[in-house]
């Protein structure tokens, strides 16, 4: 995919933010442009759960590994420094630091060799953090850090969805609701990877472009696949010739 | 497991005495962490709409009444929606919200509600209701513990045929997304509710004493599978 430009990106999300929106999938598109514009591996957006826990909202990929990193990181790493401190935390290589090295074991099988976190602020309170990873060591470049910050602000105001959010408890309603919605497409994915016989991350994407090519919310469509009046989305294949069930046990 | 987690399942099992635990202790606990008058929750599975299934006292039974009676209240937004926190239910906006629920819950008292729904996804089990006979929102601290303790309600609830010692659940909530995958994949597999798939996925968990993220990835990665009983099935929702 050719590199995107930043305004394109501004513009795109700039769009999203003014219809009703489905904020998961809003986050997805941002994690993946922040690979694309910021020239890194991988991006993921972790937010407060309000019970004192940090949780992947988005990944830039479906890939098991890269969100069982986050998750790692939900509970040791820069992600979580920075969700605490407010700061952003560059770690230029992790082969060299001597913290978290649970989170560095992990993060260097997986093949990365940089981490960078940036907060997500609402005024006083953190809401959550970007998370940008490198296969090479080294620092990103100021300018590509401001550029990540300013992203890191509009998935801010995303999840804010236009409201004056004057009160930490409506802010806790807020996110909530964006996790529970994580939650649904979660399972509405793995119901989809069981009947088309594909796996989740293909799921996904059906359920996406299910979503965009009706202009539905992504949420609304999981749902509705999970209430079973979804059968299958718009470009998915037809669960056509089954192919022998899979071994393995039975329970 | 949270150190939160881990300090307000110990207050649950003292709440117990020794008895096993009940959605009534993990009610009275909260109560207390949250600074709260009183609690309930109502579920809203089965074929009724909404079923009482605990009232911490009789202010808690008259909110319960009031919210089934008149059909509106945060109780009911929170089903289907996040949580609602009411901090002045005499307040404006309140009483414009719930033009009926409103005045009726000053009148009994009540002054403020906190609706937290004990959904997971698309899972709506209900919802847990606190109450304040004073005006005045949950601290950041109660409104964490009782978010927690909304979640252990959704795992008892879940784990209700199988929980006979006092290990303490796994939660419900977002956490490792294999277990929601892996939720959805079952739902396929057996033809059942999204319910009763994460049912049949804690349940098989706790009787192979596994832990649930690893039974899901192994149903995430094709290794394992559930097959429909032959017998007349007659798990419902």
């Amino acid at each position: 995919m050719a590199q995107p430009q930043l305004a394109d990106v501004f513009i795109e999300l700039a769009d999203t933010l003014v219809d009703d929106f489905d904020v998961i999938d809003f986050l997805h598109v941002l994690a993946e442009r922040c690979v694309q514009l910021l020239d890194v591996s991988a991006a993921g957006l972790l937010i407060t759960d309000g019970q004192g826990a940090l949780q992947v909202a988005a990944a830039s990929s479906s890939d098991t590994e890269l969100l069982e990193l986050f998750q790692l990181e939900a509970g040791e790493g820069p992600c979580l420094d920075c969700f605490r401190t407010g700061a952003a935390v560059s770690v230029e290589d992790l082969s060299a630091t001597e913290q978290w090295p649970r989170f560095a074991t992990a993060a260097a099988e997986v093949g990365f060799a940089a981490v960078y976190a940036l907060p997500m602020r609402l005024r006083t309170d953190v809401i959550g953090t970007l998370n940008l990873f490198t296969s090479e060591p080294g620092a990103l470049a100021e300018d590509k850090l401001r550029t990540g910050q300013a992203l890191a602000d509009i998935a801010t105001i995303g999840l804010l969805q236009q409201r004056a959010i004057r009160r930490r408890d409506v802010l806790t309603e807020q996110l909530q609701v964006a996790l529970n919605s994580r939650v649904l497409i979660e399972q509405a994915k793995g119901l989809l990877a069981e009947r088309l016989h594909v796996n989740v991350a293909d799921a996904f994407t059906f359920l996406r472009q299910s979503a965009r090519s009706r202009n539905l919310r992504l949420s609304d469509v999981a749902q509705a696949v999970l209430d079973g009046t979804e059968q299958v989305p718009i470009g998915a294949p037809r669960p056509g010739r089954r192919s022998p069930a899979p071994g393995g046990a039975r329970a | 497991m949270s150190a939160d987690r881990v300090r307000l399942w110990t207050l649950v099992v003292e709440q117990a005495l020794g008895a096993p635990v009940t959605i009534g202790h993990v009610g009275a606990v909260t109560v207390t962490t949250a600074g709260v008058d009183a609690a309930g929750v109502t579920v809203t599975l089965a074929a009724s709409p909404r079923e009482s299934l605990y009232s911490s006292g009789q202010i808690a039974a008259d909110m319960e009444d009031l919210t089934t009676t008149l059909g509106e209240g945060p109780a009911i937004d929170a089903v289907s929606g996040g949580p609602v926190l009411a901090a002045d239910l005499s307040d404006a906006w309140c009483q414009l919200r719930w033009p009926l629920f409103g005045p009726a819950a000053v009148e009994v008292g009540v002054l403020a509600v906190f609706a937290l729904p004990l959904r997971i996804g698309g899972i709506r089990l209900g919802v847990m209701d606190l109450y304040r006979v004073r005006p005045g929102a949950l601290d950041g601290g109660q409104l964490a513990d009782a978010l927690l303790l909304a979640d252990t309600v959704c795992a008892l609830l879940l784990d209700i045929d199988i929980r006979a010692d006092g290990r303490q659940p796994e939660g419900a909530g977002l956490q490792h997304p294999e277990v929601h995958q892996a939720t959805g994949m079952v739902i396929a597999q057996l033809g059942v509710s999204a319910a009763v798939a994460l049912i049949r996925l804690r349940a098989y968990a706790y009787s192979h004493d596994q832990r649930l993220r690893d039974v899901a990835a192994d149903v995430v990665g094709r290794r394992l599978r559930f097959r429909p009983e032959r017998l007349t099935d007659t798990e419902g929702d």
